[in-house]
């Protein structure tokens, strides 16, 4: 079942979450998507996927949570989105996304990642192309983020 | 940075060297998010920056010939993560450089190196911490 390729995905942000930020978090079933929820006010993370899988990841933090994240981290007040801290958040997405290869790996399918992108707030899905599209929350603490993954045929 | 007693591994060497490295990387990015104008703090960043990066080449180096020792099945993959990592820093400098020392580059850089350092140490590092345990050296 083509959604059960968002697992991965999903386990990894909630591994992540618990070893860079001690935050536990619970992800969510995957499910189709279904029409765009509103999606402003959040920071979007766009990371390429290609090998035995094409299309791409995108994970969608709401601002707040963004700033929690990269104050945990660095242990520094940060009050606006500023380079410093999408770049911290692509980074981020980058780790989740390269475990999230490896485990996929171990079902003996085999992807490449492509350097993370820092997408516009308010952005909707963008793949002309996507014939599968599976999307799950991951549910912290501080705060739920949204997992995409857009799969070619 | 916050350094934490869990992100120990174990090894005295390479645990006073994470933590010192935290520090040189907290004195950067505390000089770099001051706020100060960026033509009066640029000269202090581009002094902690050299401090941070002499550093990171000295710890991978020690790092890598403890691995070496206790025979780390993992080395090559560790040493390619440094090699990545060092390769990252010397190319975002050159452009650094090569821009005129333009804050937004330092901004981008130094948000990405906070994340990939505190990943390293909890994930990569504490597998060399339970090769050592498990291996009991």
């Amino acid at each position: 079942m083509k959604a059960d390729l968002l697992t991965p995905f999903t386990n990894a942000a909630c591994q992540t979450f618990k070893l860079l930020l001690d935050v536990d978090a619970l992800a969510e079933a995957a499910q189709g998507v279904d029409g765009e929820s509103d999606q402003s006010n959040r920071v979007h993370v766009a990371i390429g996927i290609t090998g035995d899988l094409t299309g791409e990841v995108l994970y969608r933090f709401p601002a707040d949570t963004t700033l929690e994240i990269v104050k945990t981290m660095s242990g520094m007040e940060f009050s606006e989105i500023d380079e410093f801290v999408t770049s911290a958040l692509g980074e981020i997405a980058n780790i989740i996304s390269g475990n999230a290869v490896t485990d996929l790996s171990q079902m003996e399918i085999v992807c490449d990642i492509l350097p993370p992108e820092i997408l516009g707030d308010g952005t909707q899905a963008r793949s002309n192309e996507t014939t599968y599209a599976f999307t799950a929350r991951v549910n912290t603490s501080i705060g739920d983020i949204e997992v995409l993954l857009q799969l070619q045929s | 940075m916050i350094w934490k007693e869990k992100y120990k591994i174990g090894v005295p060497l390479i645990d006073a060297q994470h933590e010192e490295l935290f520090a040189r990387v907290t004195n950067f990015v505390e000089t770099l998010r001051s706020d100060k104008e960026w033509d009066e703090k640029v000269n202090s960043v581009n002094d902690t920056l050299g401090f941070m990066k002499d550093y990171v080449v000295t710890h991978f180096r020690d790092e890598e010939a403890y691995q070496e020792e206790i025979g780390y099945p993992g080395l090559e993959e560790h040493r390619k993560t440094h090699q990545d990592m060092v390769s990252y820093v010397g190319s975002i400098s050159e452009q650094y450089e090569q821009n005129g020392f333009k804050e937004i580059t330092m901004q981008q850089f130094a948000g990405k190196l906070v994340t990939w350092l505190v990943n390293h140490v909890v994930a990569d590092d504490q597998k060399i911490a339970d090769y050592a345990n498990q291996e009991g050296k």
